[in-house]
């Protein structure tokens, strides 16, 4: 009995072989690399990022662009860690022979997969980090660039809404002269988008009348408080989504006395979930954010495509994601070869026409940064989000307003 | 004539000094009165800038005082179950903050599934927390009795990473919170009518942090009554103070260790139904009240129960007072800095030498 069952199972095995030979007949596998939070406290994020891979990936093989090339995905869980996600990036490189990596959400963890990569010499396309330095840190020895990003960076983030802040409130004839920030003070993120804003401020002539750098606290009524008495033009937030909410409700407490709230790359205020939770609270509020561009058909398409097969929505995080992932596979078209050198050097020539976010033109890369990258203004505008900056590709008009004045 | 009778008062008179050195410092703009073109005496002018400046901030001030003493009643509940179980384990319990997460959750489940308003579900995570704060008396902390002390200090933060996991494991990390419909309600009480948020003075007051503040200082000043009048009570406090002499006189040690590990944990219980309508719940949200508490009980005096409300309700304003005071920094850089102070001044605390 015992002999009868292993000889099934041999000859099963057998005829799965010769089936996965035949399949992959003249068929070359090229394997790339996708690290982000699985498990841990980003678990959320990081597994619908790792989803739209998997859908990007299938896309691209179903449409037979890679001709004689199979797109292999390999995932990996960070789980939030920077020693795991570095871990997991010589474990892709060296044991599963990946040709690129893409990852990893936190700016820490991109950091360490930045430097592996470009000792390793495996190209990385970062789906989300803002830190700027990390395109730096993904150089070789010699210089050599292996770092790609296509999300406006920390400093793209802080600077270009200082300047919106100031095309808009001129475009609509909105005094403008002090404004508030309220800022995460704890991570990497929450300072240098500071940083960047107060820098550009200056050039464009507007004051930072109040500053309040917080930690996750109990509650900010005093904080809020203290800006209202400030009496300032606008006031900034820079944070995650549950802080932003609480401040949110707090403002309308207290009745915070200014003409409109505007995230800076801030975690809630462009969100569906926001305006679920906070119901007509969340109207006016703007944010400045890296997005996809709404009035693109692809993106349209993708995003459907996205929630129909995996049951919720498609969050910008993950349209990033997805967008690495076409830029990496474009690469390896271009350089018929999945040796990671060669993808690199295709991805160092990178001009990427057929991309959904909101960017003027093609994507480049220059010092692995995308050099036309750029945020957008949201807003809340009757229940829905909506692009009302830049002008070029703004749904619909800017509305300087507070939810509880 | 004996200075030393005085001396408490003048470290308080030099502190309010200091105080208010450093307020005008950060706050009032002196600079102009260094000016040669600033108008009078030096003194006068900084003076008559202080005044133009409470006028335009002097709402913060008095928001951060009552904010800071709302939310100081709730730290002293905290503090209250932390300085207990000290008094009569000796031990600090660093899993006083997770359970404290434990509580959180138990009530948001509650009223997200069930429906069960937090307030009145009060009754159900009182006694909830109170059975599992005797059992992780019994499963981890008794076995341990008689191990070294930094042992059952180890033991209680590797049973924070425990707590921590499995609810990360069970609810994910994202952060739920709850608002309750008639938080922005007008509530009639017969003789006047309150519209929430009350605003008095231009300050703001939310009905969640009202409710929180006065529910905390009813369950303290019933815990006060429980411990000082009961046979309970005088059980526990025998207990903390003669460990051996109460067993000789028929006290059941054990059972009293687990009662106050469980009364100690119930309080957290009370204290996560309290702020959960104004707070949120994430597997690390006891964090912040275990930092705190730790400080307020240094700060009370180990084992001594007035002390917690008092060290709550001080360490409360300071932190809301650190916005004005040390503006543009952490708000937790004033508990510390009286952290700092007390352990160097007074390492017996405010109110030490007197056991609970």
């Amino acid at each position: 009995m015992k002999k009868a069952f292993r000889s099934i199972v041999m000859i099963a095995l057998l005829l799965m072989a010769t089936a996965v030979a035949f399949a992959q007949d003249d068929m070359v596998v090229v394997k790339i690399g996708a690290i982000h939070p699985l498990t841990g406290s980003l678990a959320n994020d990081g597994q619908g990022m790792d989803l739209a891979i998997q859908m990007a990936v299938e896309q691209i093989n179903e449409s037979g662009m890679l001709e004689g090339i199979t797109l292999e995905l390999v995932s990996a869980d960070s789980t939030g860690s920077a020693d795991v996600g570095q871990e997991e990036a010589v474990r892709l490189i060296e044991e599963e022979g990946v040709s690129a990596l893409i990852g990893t959400f936190q700016s820490a963890v991109t950091a360490n997969v930045a430097t592996v990569a470009a000792r390793e010499g495996v190209p990385l396309v970062v789906s989300v980090a803002a830190a700027s330095s990390i395109t730096e840190q993904g150089r070789d020895a010699d210089g050599n660039q292996w770092t790609f990003r296509i999300q406006p960076n920390a400093d793209v983030m802080g600077t270009y809404a200082a300047q919106y802040l100031v095309e808009m409130t001129s475009a609509y004839d909105i005094p403008l002269s002090t404004v508030g920030f309220m800022h995460e003070g704890i991570t990497d993120y929450g300072r240098s988008v500071y940083g960047a804003f107060e820098a550009e401020a200056e050039n464009q002539g507007f004051e930072i009348g109040e500053t309040i750098p917080y930690e996750f606290g109990v509650e900010y009524t005093t904080d809020v408080t203290l800006l209202s008495a400030s009496a300032l033009d606008a006031v900034m937030v820079t944070g995650y989504y549950g802080d932003g909410l609480t401040i949110a409700q707090t403002m309308q407490d207290v009745v915070l006395d200014t003409q409109f709230v505007m995230g800076v790359a801030q975690g809630t205020y462009d969100q569906d979930q926001f305006v679920e939770d906070a119901g007509d609270l969340a109207e006016c509020f703007f944010n400045s954010n890296y997005r996809w561009d709404n009035l693109n058909e692809l993106a349209t398409e993708t995003r459907a495509a996205y929630e129909e097969m995996f049951e919720e929505p498609m969050t910008a995080a993950d349209v990033l994601a997805w967008q690495a992932t076409m830029i990496v596979a474009d690469a390896i078209m271009r350089a018929e070869s999945g040796d990671p050198a060669d993808v690199q050097a295709a991805l160092l020539e990178t001009e990427y026409e057929d991309h959904i976010l909101p960017y003027d033109g093609a994507i480049t890369f220059e010092d692995g940064e995308t050099a036309n990258a750029l945020p957008v203004v949201m807003q809340v505008q009757d229940g829905a989000v909506v692009q009302v900056w830049p002008e070029e590709i703004a749904e619909a008009e800017p509305r300087f307003c507070t939810a509880w004045q | 004539m004996d200075w030393t009778q005085y001396r408490g008062w003048l470290i308080a008179g030099l502190v309010v000094i200091g105080l208010f050195i450093i307020l005008v410092y950060n706050q009032v703009d002196w600079q102009s009165c260094l000016e040669p073109e600033a108008e009078g005496f030096f003194p006068n002018c900084v003076l008559k800038n202080t005044g133009a400046w409470y006028e335009r901030y002097g709402v913060v001030v008095r928001q951060a005082m009552v904010s800071g003493l709302l939310i100081g009643g709730v730290y002293g509940l905290v503090a209250l179950g932390l300085t207990m179980i000290f008094g009569v384990l000796e031990i600090i319990n660093f899993a006083h903050g997770a359970l404290m997460t434990v509580g959180l959750y138990a009530t948001y489940i509650l009223y997200d599934s069930f429906g069960v308003d937090p307030y009145l579900g009060l009754l159900i995570t009182v006694p909830l927390l109170f059975i599992i704060g005797i059992m992780v008396y019994a499963v981890i902390i008794h076995p341990a009795r008689d191990a070294p002390h930094h042992n059952q200090l180890l033991l209680t933060l590797g049973l924070t990473l425990i707590i921590e996991n499995a609810l990360l494991l069970a609810f994910t990390a994202t952060p739920q919170s709850i608002r309750l419909p008639y938080a922005r309600a007008e509530l009639n009480f017969g003789f006047f009518t309150a519209e929430f948020p009350l605003r008095i003075w231009g300050v703001t007051i939310q009905l969640p942090q009202l409710v929180a503040f006065i529910g905390s200082l009813l369950l303290t000043g019933i815990l006060y009554f429980l411990i000082q009048r009961t046979d309970l009570g005088r059980a526990i406090r025998a207990t903390a103070q003669d460990r051996a002499g109460a067993a000789l006189v028929g006290i059941n040690t054990n059972w009293i260790n687990a009662v106050t590990f469980g009364i100690g944990t119930a309080c957290v219980g009370a204290a996560a139904a309290l702020v959960l309508p104004f707070f949120r719940v994430e597997p690390t949200a006891g964090n912040i009240f275990n930092i705190t508490a730790f400080v307020i009980v240094v700060l009370g005096g180990m084992g001594n129960a007035l002390g917690a409300l008092l060290g709550g309700i001080i360490i409360g304003l300071t932190q809301e007072l650190s916005i004005i005071f040390f503006p543009g920094s952490s708000k937790l850089i004033g508990v510390f800095v009286i952290f700092i102070m007390v352990l160097l001044f007074r390492p017996q605390g405010l109110l030490g030498g007197k056991s609970a």
